[in-house]
């Protein structure tokens, strides 16, 4: 974090600042005049709003974290139709989440210039899976451009306002990992100061009624077409090098396949693909006309390989491709340079100056005798006394669907309270699946955040169908696991602004749970026979365990337990 | 190994401050007038888990991540994350190493054997001589606060000679990270970590 974020609100264009790549999205959105930002925090996105936090009074910029993905992006998008740029931002899942409005949202189109940041996460260094996000530009049929380092964030998320305005079509940035999480030098430009403007009604094009459905996914073929254009010309497609060996690449895998020929000794035409959709053809039919083998270079999935084989197929059939279809590449995991070099080495058959294989062998050996570090909950974490009740009342039988969150955890040893975890909310329907079979009890177990975020509508199935389970929400008033945000359970806005306070023994209750209980983790006695009166029930139940994160600044703790104070438990 | 640039592996454990340890080195390189790269990792991996970050400096740089067998530095605040860094070594990198354990979950529970300081260097030693081993918990508890353990680290590199970093740089860029009511401890620590180097 930036010791001082107020440096992304200085009007100094040519200044050069050592940013996160996270920080210089948040610098190119107050360059670019965002008046509304919202996001769902996630690692590796949530330094974007945890920026633009705390500087959005100073940026003149209306700054949410709403309650889920799919929310931010709805607000965000209302924003543009309503005049004002606008962004979301998030990690890669969120966009599953929000996925089902960004789908048809690129029919109705924006007004005003709306740009959503995914961050990837290769290798799930924090993350329930590694799926790649370009897929959902080729889905929803949107502009998207990758950034190999911070620079390039900033300046292709200026770059992605400027196409939404000129086709009003959502636009994506897509971030990974070593991208959002690269500290590196950044150049500021001018920050601009953008009027506002104003919701015009235009039913024919923003109701999504099948008959303008239909229109208007016409309408978005024929931007993606003007868009086909605007990628010919980018800047951010750009051929180095010589030879007649060519690589194709994009976003970081850029970076590592420069050091890769260096580390092998040869030289190559190097194309980078900036606008990974659409692809820019034309640009990439002439390189691939112009070498004599082409080798595509990217992580996880083989994304550009199969569109640039079709490409081939059209317009330069000689040309040899290939990439990790042909088993040269791994399709998991994040690449280093080490990994490029010992594809690009099998391909062209010359050894690099690095024996990777020799150097991973070795440094075998000394992890041999390098006991593992798993991540662990926190000496006096909340979550641990939790647990403890957990396990203790349901005397070692429960079946446990856990959740996102620190307390996933919990799975591991000694504590060993989880027994399936997929996504956001997922324990709520995973639970009241699980209870239809078996006859051991069952429990969810969610968090404060995760619980505002997905798992209403699986609370309110239970009720509605009244699936036995009991839902443990372990509510740590914070959303800890991804640097501490506040949600609607702490009263307090992104902004550190009091707001109303939304409990969630309140929201069990409206979502027709009848047996509704708040217990104190460390009050362990009472707890266990809560909890086993809970798991009694014939019907769902919900015990609320409330005891702040110990991680929480002391200052928003007072915040939060003078909030706390106004209201009567359950 | 690429000539022009300088390479520092900095590895420990969540909360040693192995990223801010990162970014002092990493502005302090930004205002000797050298192009900077770090990656850090955030996130699941900070709670109490291994974190390693990559420090890259010089020009003519793309990747974020240093190459295996590219470092010119391992910066090892702990012993057995001194090991998972070794990948990274070559034979004339040099190894900085804290010699006080954290000992992990899985050493506690009986699961695994955690290494002695002997084994531990022997491994090291596969890679490369250039080791240098010091108590940097003793000595940061005895320059004032056990928490400037990353401080004590960043002044036994300083003392090593080798950063391409003026050492006025170093200390200013401490002072603009620091909270001032812990400049002098940490002020302290940095002193300590260098004078223990150049005692050996």
């Amino acid at each position: 974090m930036l010791r001082d974020p107020r440096v992304l609100l200085l009007d100094k264009p040519g200044d050069k600042h050592l940013l996160l790549g996270n920080e210089a999205i948040a610098r190119g959105a107050v360059e670019a005049g965002v008046h509304v930002f919202t996001m769902y925090p996630g690692t590796p996105a949530s330094e974007i709003g945890d920026a633009l936090a705390q500087i959005a009074d100073g940026a003149g910029m209306y700054v949410e974290f709403s309650t889920n993905e799919k929310v931010g992006l709805e607000v965000a998008a209302g924003a543009s139709l309503a005049g004002a740029r606008s962004l979301t931002a998030m990690k890669m899942v969120g966009l599953n989440v929000a996925s089902d409005t960004l789908i048809t949202l690129a029919y109705a189109g924006v007004k005003a210039g709306f740009v959503i940041v995914s961050a990837d996460d290769p290798d799930c260094f924090s993350s329930q899976n590694e799926q790649d996000n370009r897929y959902y530009a080729l889905l929803a049929s949107i502009p998207c451009l990758e950034p190999s380092n911070p620079q390039e964030a900033r300046d292709m998320l200026l770059s992605a306002f400027d196409i939404s305005e000129e086709l009003e079509l959502p636009v994506m940035v897509r971030m990974v990992t070593r991208v959002s999480h690269t500290r590196g030098i950044v150049t500021f430009g001018p920050i601009e100061k953008r009027k506002v403007g104003s919701f015009v009604r235009n039913p024919e094009h923003l109701v999504m009624v099948p008959v303008n459905a239909r229109r208007r996914h016409i309408a978005l073929l024929e931007k993606m077409s003007l868009t086909s254009k605007i990628v010919e010309q980018s800047p951010y497609n750009r051929i180095s090098g010589t030879g007649t060996l060519g690589l194709i690449t994009s976003g970081v895998s850029y970076n590592y396949c420069l050091e890769a020929l260096r580390l092998i000794g040869i030289s190559a035409q190097v194309l980078k693909v900036g606008t990974v959709n659409p692809l820019p053809i034309g640009l990439i039919s002439k390189f691939l006309q112009s070498v004599r083998q082409a080798i595509v270079v990217e992580e996880l999935e083989p994304y550009l390989e199969v569109q640039v084989k079709a490409i081939a197929d059209d317009t330069a059939k000689d040309v040899k491709i290939l990439g990790k279809l042909g088993g040269f590449f791994p399709r998991h995991g994040e690449f280093s340079p080490g990994i490029v070099a010992a594809g690009l080495s099998k391909i062209v058959g010359k050894a690099p100056t690095l024996n990777y294989e020799m150097i991973v062998k070795k440094a075998a050996q000394a992890d041999s005798i390098t006991p593992p570090r798993p991540p662990m909950l926190c000496p006096g974490c909340p979550h641990i006394a939790s647990f403890h009740v957990i396990k203790v009342a349901a005397e070692g039988r429960a079946v446990v669907a856990t959740d996102i969150g620190c307390y996933a955890l919990g799975y591991q040893p000694p504590l060993s309270v989880g027994d399936v975890m997929i996504s956001m909310g997922a324990s709520a329907g995973m639970a009241a699946g699980l209870s239809k079979v078996t006859t051991d009890p069952v429990i969810g177990v969610v968090g404060d955040s995760t619980f505002f975020h997905a798992s209403l509508p699986g609370l309110v199935n239970a009720a509605y169908n009244n699936h036995r389970f009991v839902y443990a929400v372990l509510d740590n008033l914070t959303t800890a696991m991804t640097g501490h945000q506040p949600h609607p359970g702490t009263g307090l806005t992104a902004t550190g602004k009091v707001s109303k306070r939304i409990m969630i023994e309140d929201l069990a209750k409206a979502c027709g749970i009848d047996y509704v209980r708040v217990v104190d983790p460390f009050q362990f006695e009472s707890a266990v026979s809560t909890m086993k009166e809970a798991i009694h029930q014939n019907g769902p139940a919900v015990v609320v365990f409330r005891r702040p994160c110990v991680e929480i600044e002391p200052h928003e703790r007072a915040v939060i337990e003078q909030s706390v104070a106004c209201r009567r438990n359950v | 190994m690429n000539p022009k640039t300088f390479d520092v592996i900095v590895s420990g454990v969540g909360g040693q401050g192995v990223i801010l340890a990162s970014e002092i080195l990493g502005d302090a390189a930004l205002k000797e007038g050298l192009d900077v790269v770090i990656s850090e990792i955030h996130g699941m991996a900070h709670r109490g888990g291994s974190v390693v970050s990559h420090v890259r400096f010089g020009s003519d740089m793309y990747s974020p991540t240093i190459t295996e067998g590219s470092a010119d530095v391992i910066l090892g605040f702990e012993p057995i994350e001194t090991l998972r860094a070794l990948k990274f070594a070559h034979q004339d990198t040099r190894i900085i190493m804290n010699s006080e354990p954290i000992i992990p979950v899985t050493v506690s529970t009986g699961a695994h054997r955690y290494p002695t300081l002997k084994e531990v260097v022997e491994q090291c030693q596969t890679f490369t001589k250039h080791i240098t081993v010091l108590d940097a918990f003793k000595i940061a508890e005895e320059a004032g606060s056990s928490k400037t353990v990353n401080i004590v680290l960043l002044g036994a590199l300083a003392a090593t000679g080798l950063l391409p970093v003026k050492e006025e740089n170093l200390t200013q860029t401490i002072k603009g990270h620091v909270p001032e009511k812990f400049l002098k401890e940490n002020l302290n620590a940095f002193d300590a970590g260098k004078r223990a180097v150049v005692s050996k």
